[in-house]
């Protein structure tokens, strides 16, 4: 275990209040962009919370599962079909994508529980994730096949839901709403039995820890956070395509995880805010995305395999969440 | 009809039989799991094209050229990322592997872009007839090759010092260098055997289908069907589950629907790890204290 200092009193009202005025400033943010960087910017709350969902599955729980995109996509089918076909308003749809996404979730995490661990467990899920993919090619009437789903017009308060700076303020109040229950969540008793079963799963169920229902409750909340990120990202791009939920958006993830930090919160918006806009530029470039993202993951495993949140763990207490080992 | 796609079903069970194989002689000697393997597939297509189509070598010494710049490639990738980031657990070591995966495809797309390749037709034989069945050149030269391969393989492994030394670090690694066996040196054999075996896999499977930089995907997955198929890290259980993979698929195909093709290997891997995860010939895992 780490003998990181833990931060003071003082320190952690600093942290709280810190918290709370990042979103504060970003309030602004529509002041200072053009439709082409608002775009952008939008696109960087989903990459956070989608980063988010996959670092407490795999960083805290540390469980070898790679069904995020599966739950990106599920919860992105989830809002684009309730929205088109049922003619519910897309708002409604955040919280329901969500609970698709915890389905989704309950899905993988059944694996896991059946003693599928490690590579069976990177196995089945990759399965899981392209099975997805070949569903939404294939059940057609459903999800509009290779043609993708288009996401109905829509306007709320009277302007039209596909203005982006709407759009931010909604993106940011879920994602902040996300993130600070993430955060609650991993400081709580439950997030300490996450940790301990990552580092011994048989001396955690020892201590009469209920491992099966933490590994349970983990992957749905992950399933939540995703599925919601899902139905912003419909929303965010207007059209759902099977495409989107491929394996560049699986490595691009573990990118982002891994730069920021496994298991750690912090970590996972950091690497979400570095890693998203940056491949904007790349994509005229054929190869330049897989190979950027490829060098990165490679070069922060031997570099710094605990990611930019170890850095910042060194430089003050206020960004030690809690408990953290130093590799990974 | 039946034994035509049997026929198809046995030349494309030997390509994944081959990639199964290549992952577990890997997972067995030093416990990784190779998830950009699927890439390494890929690159071994691509090598020999690049040899056959733009440099002119004949078909034979170019896929031997692609096989020993691959086992070279193998070697150096279990040096310079694997070992930096051995000891951990097992999320950085399959990180590292899917990561340089995405390089090797990466630069592939950079070469290529988005086109597709054929490759031009390599075994040049007049089909023979037998009654409905149509034997390809392809067919007979996919599965003559991996066929004798295997024996070599299986051969080597049970009757010569250098297999009896092989299995022996498969057993226990730490028995292995116990007893004076240079255990790294043997992992960098392995790492090598299982990127040119994987290759050839490649090489195998680049003049019936065409090329381009995603194709080892699929291949991966297919892979990892036959090993859970068979048994995760039995070589045998490998090269068994990639042959019924293979019939599986066709028979899938033409009996059930053709979009099945697709998915079977999926549907076998849930199926298979949910029902009876050690597989066919796996030993059951068991969680020591």
């Amino acid at each position: 275990m780490s003998q990181t200092k833990m931060p003071s009193a003082r320190q952690r009202r600093l942290r709280s209040w810190l918290f709370w005025a990042v979103p504060a400033v970003l309030l602004l943010l529509p002041l200072a962009t053009n439709p082409y960087t608002q775009f952008i910017a939008n696109g960087i709350l989903i990459s956070v919370l989608v980063t988010l969902g996959f670092t407490l599955v795999i960083g805290n729980l540390g469980q070898l599962a790679f069904a995020n995109t599966a739950f990106f996509g599920i919860g992105a089918y989830a809002s684009a079909i309730l929205a088109a076909k049922l003619g519910v308003p897309w708002l409604l749809t955040i919280p329901l994508a969500g609970a698709f996404g915890a389905l989704g979730g309950f899905l993988a995490s059944s694996a896991a529980l059946r003693g599928i661990r490690s590579y069976y467990l990177a196995i089945i899920t990759l399965a899981f994730g392209e099975l997805m993919r070949w569903a939404y090619l294939h059940a057609k009437p459903v999800t509009g096949g290779t043609d993708g789903m288009p996401m109905p017009r829509e306007t709320l308060l009277g302007t039209s839901l596909s203005d982006d700076t709407l759009k931010f303020y909604i993106f940011l109040a879920v994602t902040v709403l996300l993130v600070k229950a993430t955060l609650n969540l991993m400081r709580s008793r439950f997030g300490r039995a996450v940790m301990a079963v990552r580092e011994n799963e048989v001396a955690t169920a020892s201590l009469a820890i209920p491992t099966a229902r933490v590994i349970l409750v983990t992957f749905m909340w992950s399933g939540f956070v995703v599925g919601c990120a899902g139905a912003l990202f419909a929303r965010h791009v207007g059209h759902v395509f099977p495409e989107s939920f491929g394996m560049l958006h699986l490595i691009a993830s573990f990118a982002m995880v891994l730069v920021g930090g496994l298991g750690s919160v912090l970590g996972a918006v950091l690497g979400a805010v570095l890693l998203t806009a940056l491949p904007e530029y790349l994509r005229a470039f054929p190869g330049m995305e897989e190979l950027f993202f490829g060098l990165i993951v490679a070069g922060v495993l031997v570099a710094m395999p605990m990611g930019l949140a170890s850095l910042l763990r060194r430089v003050s207490p206020i960004f030690v969440e809690r408990f953290y080992r130093e590799a990974p | 009809m039946l034994m035509q796609l049997t026929l198809g079903g046995l030349s494309q069970g030997m390509i994944y039989a081959l990639i199964a194989l290549s992952l577990t002689v890997v997972y067995r000697s030093t416990t990784v799991v190779n998830f950009g393997h699927g890439d390494f597939v890929m690159a071994g297509a691509f090598l020999s094209y690049v040899l056959v189509v733009l440099a002119g070598v004949a078909f034979l010494p170019a896929a031997v050229l692609a096989m020993i710049a691959m086992f070279v490639l193998g070697v150096l990738f279990n040096r310079g990322l694997i070992r930096p980031v051995r000891g951990g657990p097992h999320i950085g070591l399959a990180l590292m592997c899917i990561a340089a995966g995405y390089v090797l495809r990466g630069i592939a797309r950079m070469v290529w872009g988005r086109e597709v390749l054929p490759m031009p037709a390599v075994f040049d034989m007049q089909p023979i007839f037998l009654g409905n069945l149509v034997i390809t050149g392809d067919a007979v030269f996919i599965i003559g090759t991996v066929l004798v391969l295997l024996l070599i393989l299986f051969g080597l492994l049970a009757m010569t010092d250098l297999g009896k030394m092989i299995q022996a670090v498969y057993q226990s690694p730490r028995g292995a260098r116990l007893i004076g066996l240079n255990v790294d040196r043997f992992n960098d054999f392995s790492w090598g055997i299982g990127a040119a075996l994987g290759a050839l896999g490649g090489i195998l499977v680049a003049p019936v289908s065409l090329l381009h930089p995603d194709l080892g995907a699929s291949f991966l997955i297919k892979g990892f069907a036959a090993m859970t198929l068979g048994g995760f890290g039995s070589l045998g259980g490998a090269v068994l589950g990639g042959v019924l993979l293979g019939l599986a698929e066709q028979y899938a195909g033409a009996y059930l629907d053709s979009a099945l093709i697709e998915i079977t290997a999926y549907v076998v891997i849930v199926a298979v790890l949910f029902i009876r995860p050690q597989g066919l010939f796996g030993r059951k895992a068991v969680v020591k204290v």
